[in-house]
């Protein structure tokens, strides 16, 4: 056995038992460690939005920059983006739509014809079967079985016929197929669950009480 | 006792399907920590998207880059740790120059403690200058700058213009490796570590208009979300969860090994299956029992 001397080790150690404590039941050493957890993250998070994008994307160039015009833009880009906290003025809280409105302009206009390509055009691809998904037994299987399932699950969410005749079986075989898929995600939950808890766990036997490796 | 009292009394489902949850915590508590006390050696076996990845990694030209992305929190670290120190010895191990950037901000001090940890393991070993893995010549650690579209844009364009100083303050131009690491034409595969939906970011903005190759290592919860893109092509391969960074892990130590770098490291990932197997059998155990509880007091209820 041993035990850490380095007191940050220590902090850490008493803050995950703190956490751990609400397994037992709500106490004031869970809520004590749940709320600086939040307050740590939040305070790490501002100062570096503060050195790493407010001071050289805006604070340093407006400062510094020799161009007049490059200054201009972005100080107006700063007021743009200091609507968002008119919120809190409900008198001009409208304000906040025009950083919104451009935010989701450029959002949209950069993802939809890409999002399209990415998530729909190359999925559907992949479910068509070729020659060359024959050149193995095991790939011919996978190629035929996800063929099917997309096939089987896409009729399950097809509302504008009613559930009867070929599409009755077929939507059946889809729940299946759903099922399958949702018992996957469940078994993954659990080994997600689980390594979280042995990631503490080395934590606390090795790095904290030193009884293991 | 009468019959009725008899009935009324709970058999061992009903107290069963009752049973205070504190403890199957306490059960979980105790499969997970016995075998970290007394672990059994378990080696898993590398599955195919485990295998592509790394397979892609090891054959990619010379001189092309590996660029990690810690796109998590210290909230999964436990999962997704092990995959970034994996990747970053294969690639020292092989001679790649790597790139290190963080998507999350919080990220940023986990990028930074695999990349001092791996570091100091190669330059333990190293007696010249050619064997020492060295900043800014070997790897480069852009740091984190926001938002994500715009520098999965950008780094198409121009790294240095996304990243103009390292985490370390360095001006990114000056260094040498970006000599030869300019935009995605100089990257072999980007790997996007992630306990989010930024792997699809990366696929989105990054591969399709780029068409930067691509791999994922992320969290077992979204496993299940992340097949269909391997299927598909769109990522090279994918590491899921602890027990993909424990198959990887498995792999860089072959491969090491065959480089003559038999260092006896810690692997983070293959030292957890052993609790990882126990706690997975407690529950299945738990499902069945809690099935059979469940179907016997139905029938006795009716």
């Amino acid at each position: 056995m041993n035990i850490a001397t380095d007191p940050w080790v220590w902090i850490a150690a008493i803050l995950t038992i703190a956490i751990f404590s609400f397994l037992y039941r709500e106490n004031p050493f869970y809520r004590a460690a749940e709320h600086l957890y939040v307050g740590i993250a939040n305070g790490y998070a501002i100062t570096f939005y503060w050195h790493r994008i407010l001071v050289p994307s805006l604070f340093d160039p407006v400062a510094h920059s020799p161009h007049f015009i490059t200054k201009v833009w972005l100080i107006a880009i700063a007021i743009i983006g200091a609507f968002y906290f008119t919120r809190f003025i409900p008198k001009i809280s409208w304000l906040v739509r025009i950083p919104i409105a451009i935010l989701l302009g450029y959002g949209c206009g950069a993802s939809i014809p890409r999002a399209v390509d990415a998530e729909l055009i190359k999925q559907l691809q992949a479910t068509i079967i070729t020659r060359a998904h024959f050149a193995h037994w095991d790939t011919a299987a996978w190629a035929i079985i996800i063929f099917l399932g997309v096939i089987a699950t896409v009729s399950y969410f097809f509302f504008s016929a009613e559930r009867k005749g070929v599409i009755k079986p077929v939507s059946y075989i889809g729940v299946i197929f759903i099922m399958v898929g949702f018992g996957a995600s469940f078994g993954y939950t659990v080994m997600a669950r689980i390594s979280l808890f042995i990631g503490r766990l080395q934590f606390l036997l090795g790095d904290w009480l030193g009884i293991i490796k | 006792m009468t019959p009725q009292d008899s009935a009324a009394r709970p058999n061992l489902w009903t107290r069963l399907q009752a049973i205070d949850r504190r403890w199957i915590y306490l059960v979980i508590w105790i499969v997970v920590m016995v075998p970290l006390l007394f672990p059994f050696p378990i080696k898993p076996k590398p599955t195919t998207p485990v295998e592509k990845l790394f397979s892609y990694i090891d054959t990619m030209p010379a001189g092309k880059a590996l660029v990690i992305s810690v796109d998590f929190t210290p909230d999964t670290r436990a999962e997704l740790q092990p995959m970034i120190v994996a990747l970053l010895r294969h690639a020292f191990a092989t001679g790649r120059p790597v790139g290190v950037l963080a998507m999350a901000v919080y990220g940023l001090g986990l990028g930074e403690e695999a990349l001092s940890q791996v570091t100091a393991e190669f330059n333990a070993h190293a007696t010249t200058h050619e064997d020492s893995v060295i900043n800014g010549e070997d790897y480069v650690f852009w740091g984190w700058t926001t938002p994500p579209l715009t520098v999965m844009l950008g780094m198409g364009e121009r790294i240095a213009n996304v990243f103009p100083v390292d985490y370390y303050g360095a001006r990114t131009e000056s260094l040498p490796i970006m000599r030869d690491l300019r935009n995605y034409d100089d990257v072999g595969v980007l790997v996007t570590v992630a306990a989010s939906a930024m792997p699809r970011s990366w696929i989105v903005y990054g591969q399709t208009q780029f068409g930067v190759h691509l791999g994922c290592g992320i969290t077992a919860v979204s496993a299940a979300d992340f097949y269909p893109y391997v299927n598909s092509g769109q990522f090279v391969g994918m590491l899921a969860g602890m027990k993909g960074a424990a198959e990887y892990e498995q792999l860089v130590m072959e491969r090491m090994a065959k480089n003559k770098m038999d260092w006896g490291l810690r692997n983070r990932g293959t030292e957890a299956m052993s609790s990882q197997t126990s706690a997975h059998l407690a529950i299945m155990a738990f499902i069945i029992i809690g099935n059979i509880g469940y179907f016997a007091t139905r029938r006795r209820k009716s």
